[in-house]
Order: C-alpha cells, then structure tokens, then sequence
C-alpha cells in the first residue's frame, strides 16, 4: 500500500512534465486546428537551455526556469512565423508535414550544437526527502509538481480572466467572426505558440531537474506521449490536456509497478487507441459539430 | 521547346561522361585487384575499425581508436608486417545495427580490408561477424563480451575478459567476501549485452548464496526510473547488481540516491565510461565493476604501453578499450607474421593457435573452440570519481 502511494507520487510529477507539454498542443489545436509536432523538441531545447544556464554559478532555479521559458516562448513564435505562418491557410496536412520537418530539424540541430551523447544536470539545489506519514516524497518530486501546477493555474487563469485570454477564446470560436471584431489573428496565434512552447520549455528543465539526463532525442517519446495526452484529455481542452497527461504519466508508473516496465512506453499509445475507438473526443472534448 | 531538347541532351550526354569515366575508374582497380591479389601486393594492409565514434557508447570506440592507432605507429615505425604497411579504415557506426551493417560491407567489398576490429559491444559484433564470416574476412572484436559471438564461425575472435569469467569472479567478491547477500537485480531488456549478463549474474549469486530480492527491468534511452527505484527501496537490498551500461547505470544510481537508498552498484564492463561519473557524480562513489585491464599495478609489457600513450595522449591514461584496442591489432600482426601471409584464411589459422599471448591487456590464449581465456580479472571501484583497482582475481587456463 504504501509502495502504492509512492508510485503514485512518481506517476504525478512524471504526469506533470507530460501535461506541460500536452498544453501546448491542445492549444495550438484549440485556436488554429493544427498540430505543432515539434512541441517535444521544444522540450528538448528547455532542458538543453536550462542546462546551459544551470552551469553558471550565480544562476538559481528560477532563474534557469525563467530563462529556458524565454528561450522556447522566442523559438516557438519564430517558428510559427518561418514554418506555419505561410501554410496557414493551406491544408492541414502541409502544416503538419512542415511541424514533422521543424522538430527533425531541432534535434538534428542540437546534436551538431551539443554531441548526442546523454548529459547528466547540474544541481540547482539540494534534494531533501520529506517523509509524510508512511510514505516520502522528495523535494525535486515538490517542485515538479508545485510548479507545474503554478503553470497550469496561471494559464488558466490567464486564458478565463485577460483580454488577451478572451482574444484566445473568440479565435478559437470562429476565426473570420474574431477578426471581423477586431480580434488580431496574428497576435493571437504568436501569444498560444509562445504561451505553449513556453510551457513545454518549462517541462523541459523540470524533467533536467529530475531525471538529470539530457538529450538531443529525448523530445520525440516525450512529445509523442503529451500528443496522446492532450487526445486523451479532449484536443481543445485546458483542463483535458492536464488530465491527460496525468493519467499517462500515472499508468506508465502502475505498468512498472506490476512488472510490466518493458511496455511502459506502450501503454500511452494503447491508451490513446482505446480512446480514439470509444471516445474520439477525449475526456473532457466536446462533440465536434462541423458543418460538412 | 527546341531550347529545352538541348538542355536535355547536354545533362543526358554530360551523365554518360560521367558514367563512362566512374566505370573507367572502376575497371582500372579491378584490373589491379586480379593481377596483384592483396595478400601478395607490397600495398599497405588494411585493417577496418568498426565501432561508435559518436552517440551513446562512443567512449568504447574512441578509445580503442587511440590503441589502435599506437599500435600502427609502432608496427609501420619498425617496417610494418611482411615489408608493408599497416593502414586502418575508420568509419563511424553510431552504435547502430544498421549502421554497422553498412560499414562492414563496405569494408569489406570496397576498402578491400583483410581484417576487421571492433565492434567494442557484442550485439554489433554479432551482426557484423555473420557478415565478415560469410565473406571471409577476420574480425576480431575488441570489447565484445556477451555470449554467441564466436560461435557465428572461423573467422571470429575476440581479446576480451569474457563476462562467463568476469562476472562470477565478481559475485563470488560481493557475496563471500563482503557478504552483500541481499541484492537487488537490474536489467537493460533491449541491450543484448545486459539481457545476457543478467543471466550469468544469476546463476553466479544463486551458486555463491545470495539472494535475489527483486528482479527489476529498465531500457537503455530511459530517463524516468523512479517506479524501479521505489520497488527497490522497499526490499532494502544490500547491493544493486546492474548489467546494463555507464549512462542508465549513473542515472539509476542518482535516482535511489535521492530516495535515501544507500546500496552501491556492482555491474560488468557496460559500466567501464568515464560518463558513469560524469552524470552519476557522488551517486556512484564506490560502484565496482570488472575490467579486463587497470592501470595500476602495471606488468613491465603493460607499463611500457602506458608510458607510450601517455606521450601520445597528453598524459592521458589508457583505459580498457584502448589496451584491448592495442592487443586486437597486435595479435593480428603477429598472425599474419606467423602465417607469412596477410590473407585472412591462411592468418586466422595462425590466430587461432594463440597461446600465453603477453598483452599489455593480460595474457591471451585462446581455446579450440576461439574463446579468449584472460588471465587476471580487475575488480575496479570508483574512488574520488575515478575506477580505481580494488582486486586482482587470477584465472587458471585450463
């Protein structure tokens, strides 16, 4: 039992770093319709950019976070603008192919930047474990998860509550109709890639922090995973993507848990299959009512 | 229209140049091939290095590339072997099968190499030895330590402390001597190298008393082995007895580490990289494995090459892979010295008969059936983030 809670706890701050990353796919989705394959590549450049500003003494944790987080918002909007700008209006197959080119291209890029080889992290702060009745939860597993809820909080509230957020909102709804109000498509579109890479940039240093190993190819499983996550939870949704990206991080724990740690990557995909079978919309994904 | 006809017909006529003179060039070698044999030509011997220069197990190849290399200036220094030259192809195969494959076949079809060392892991050498054997080319690996490797056929060797002597040795230490009975099993299940070992390892604690409290599997690229790590805990083990490689071992071990597990890590040769440290830090301070070399303590043959390469090598001191590295070139020069011939099916003959071989990566001999007996097994332990010699266990050639 107490094994149990544990491992719950490790599939929680697992989780995490899946739901950041799965937020910005189901927001990219949610306003423009499209599918940014490249989301776990710029989870690879966070870690990468935390990891090179970790190595700087005077840098601390926040700093490393904030950093790497500027880093990904500028990647993610220069990014929008050279490979989906120009295909925005073609059709989404192009886009998708042009997302599938940018994350080849970034892990391709960072080999020749960094080698392949696999890196440990430097440490930002001490580990310390807390022993909370029967079961213990360390410090890195507190900050994952306290700071990925602070992510997800702030995003949320920043999509219910600013203007910007509403922007978001009415593009998502119907774009001609927002433009018409005087809604900048543009604008909007650049803040989501910079809101979501940001995000995944984030994810990026806190799986540094708590895997200590970084490299250039640990964006493809990890991006694959938060995609079945954001299709688990319901494309579109905020609430659906953290959702999801729990429940995927908590099943793969549960797989090692009964033995089963040589399909643990498996199970995130055989997740998604049985969804796309019973629920296409995901958990928390409303009914698409197209007009055809 | 007329204007892109002849556009078409210059690149047409343009390409049947081009053909005319690579198939010219072509010839011309092949011409040169069947008059002169290689084995006979006073054309240099070329010898293949196959093996990771990049990627995860790239330490494993560039340092048998630095052995390699010093023991080519040495031979070509003093006359080559036979009156000729020594010269190495290097490709670089990443670590990847199909990489491999892909070098081994050009090595041997196109750069015409008469023997080929490497690869420094067995998977690899067992996917390239079913290529070298069937085209009769000598390969002889210089790290391979897993199982079915020298059975694909008689054109495959290797020089390396084999796990089947190494790993027993080291349980029988961890066991009797330090009395770590309770020990904590873990597996790379897509490493073929670690799948195999782990084998060995059990057979070896189950003969020597202990007990395997949980048998845990990971894969090699994993990051997150925090569900492992938490069964772990809960049984307690006295020692964590891994069988994978350096970079999943120094995550593992930070990972119980920051769980307050206090076991070490004993494992095979996978761990033998200086990244084991380098990632894994404090978290693998006084982790053993078993090496077919140590520095320390060096015979007169073996303190003479580490001088020579740390003159090479910025003071740099020779590890495992580039010992063996050395050895691997030297024991095929001496082969082809002692068949008089540089073809690979007379000198594997003469390979094949090496006995109380003194390398300076131990002593060779190998048996009728081509499997290396090395003789002493290193227990190394890392010490102040280094592998340091913690026993010599002597082996008996039977």
């Amino acid at each position: 039992m107490n094994n149990l809670m544990q491992q719950l706890i490790n599939g929680l701050a697992l989780g995490s770093i899946y739901a950041l990353i799965a937020l910005g796919y189901t927001m990219v989705y949610g306003i423009i319709g499209m599918i940014n394959f490249a989301y776990g590549e710029i989870y690879m450049f966070g870690a990468f950019a935390g990891l090179v500003l970790a190595s700087y003494n005077s840098v601390n944790v926040y700093m490393a976070l904030l950093g790497a987080m500027l880093l990904t918002m500028v990647l993610g909007v220069i990014i929008e603008r050279v490979a989906y700008k120009p295909l925005r209006r073609s059709s989404r197959l192009s886009a998708l192919i042009s997302a599938i080119g940018v994350s080849i291209f970034l892990s391709s890029l960072m080999v020749r930047l960094k080698g392949p080889n696999t890196r440990g992290f430097p440490k930002l702060f001490e580990n310390k474990i807390f022993v909370v009745g029967s079961f213990q939860i360390t410090i890195y597993q507190i900050v994952i998860i306290g700071v990925a809820a602070l992510l997800m909080l702030g995003l949320q509230l920043f999509v219910a509550y600013t203007k910007t957020g509403r922007a978001m909102r009415a593009t998502s709804q119907d774009q001609d109709a927002a433009s018409l109000m005087g809604v900048n498509i543009d604008r909007v579109v650049a803040i989501t890639f910079a809101i979501g890479s940001g995000l995944a940039g984030a994810a990026g240093v806190l799986s540094g922090i708590y895997f200590n190993a970084v490299q250039p190819y640990m964006g493809l499983m990890a991006g694959l995973k938060a995609f079945a996550a954001a299709v688990l939870g319901g494309i579109g949704s905020i609430p659906g993507a953290m959702i999801g990206g729990m429940v995927i991080g908590l099943t793969e724990i549960l797989g090692v848990t009964v033995n089963l740690s040589e399909y643990k990557d498996a199970f995130a995909f055989a997740i998604l299959i049985v969804v796309l079978l019973f629920k296409p919309s995901g958990i928390l994904g409303r009914k698409a009512n197209k007009k055809v | 229209m007329f204007h892109r006809k002849s556009k078409a017909i210059v690149a047409l006529s343009f390409l049947m140049v081009a053909l005319l003179v690579v198939s010219g060039c072509a010839g011309s070698k092949s011409q040169t091939g069947n008059s002169t044999t290689p084995a006979d030509s006073k054309e240099p011997i070329k010898i293949g290095f196959l093996g990771a220069k990049t990627g995860d197990v790239a330490m494993y190849g560039l340092n048998t590339l630095k052995g390699l290399n010093m023991a080519i200036e040495e031979l070509n220094k003093n006359g080559g072997v036979l009156g000729r030259q020594v010269k190495l192809v290097e490709e670089d195969n990443a670590g990847q099968k199909d990489q491999a494959i892909n070098i081994t076949n050009k090595m041997i079809s196109q750069d015409k190499v008469v023997a080929i060392i490497g690869d420094p892991t067995t998977g690899i050498t067992r996917v390239a030895g079913q290529i070298a054997n069937s085209k009769k080319t000598v390969i002889l690996s210089a790290g391979a330590t897993g199982t079915n490797v020298v059975e694909i056929g008689p054109y495959i060797f290797r020089d390396t402390l084999l796990d089947t002597i190494a790993a027993p040795a080291t349980m029988k230490y961890i066991i009797q001597d330090k009395g770590w009975k309770n020990v904590a099993l873990i597996t790379s299940k897509n490493n073929d190298y670690s799948v195999a070992l782990t084998k060995i390892f059990t057979d070896a604690i189950k003969a020597n008393g202990g007990n395997i409290a949980i048998e845990e599997f990971i894969q090699d690229k994993d990051t997150d082995f925090s569900g492992q790590i938490t069964k772990i805990k809960a049984v307690n083990p006295d020692v964590i007895v891994f069988s994978g490689y350096y970079t999943e071992g120094a995550l593992l071990m930070k990972k119980a580490r920051e769980v307050g597990i206090k076991a070490i890590m004993v494992g095979g040769d996978g761990l033998q990289g200086d990244d084991l440290m380098k990632i894994g830090g404090q978290a693998v301070e006084g982790s053993i494995s078993y090496a077919g070399f140590s520095p320390e303590q060096p015979t007169a043959n073996t303190e003479k090459f580490i001088n020579a390469f740390k003159a090479s090598y910025k003071n740099e001191v020779p590890d495992l892979f580039s010992a063996q590295g050395y050895d691997a070139l030297m024991l095929i020069a001496q082969a082809i010295k002692d068949a008089n011939s540089a073809d690979p099916e007379k000198f594997k003959d003469s390979l094949a008969k090496t006995k109380n071989y003194e390398g300076v990566s131990g002593t060779i001999t190998f048996q009728a059936s081509r499997e290396p007996i090395k003789s002493p097994v290193y227990l190394l332990e890392v010490k102040g983030g280094k592998f340091s010699l913690l026993k010599k266990v002597p082996v008996e050639v039977k």
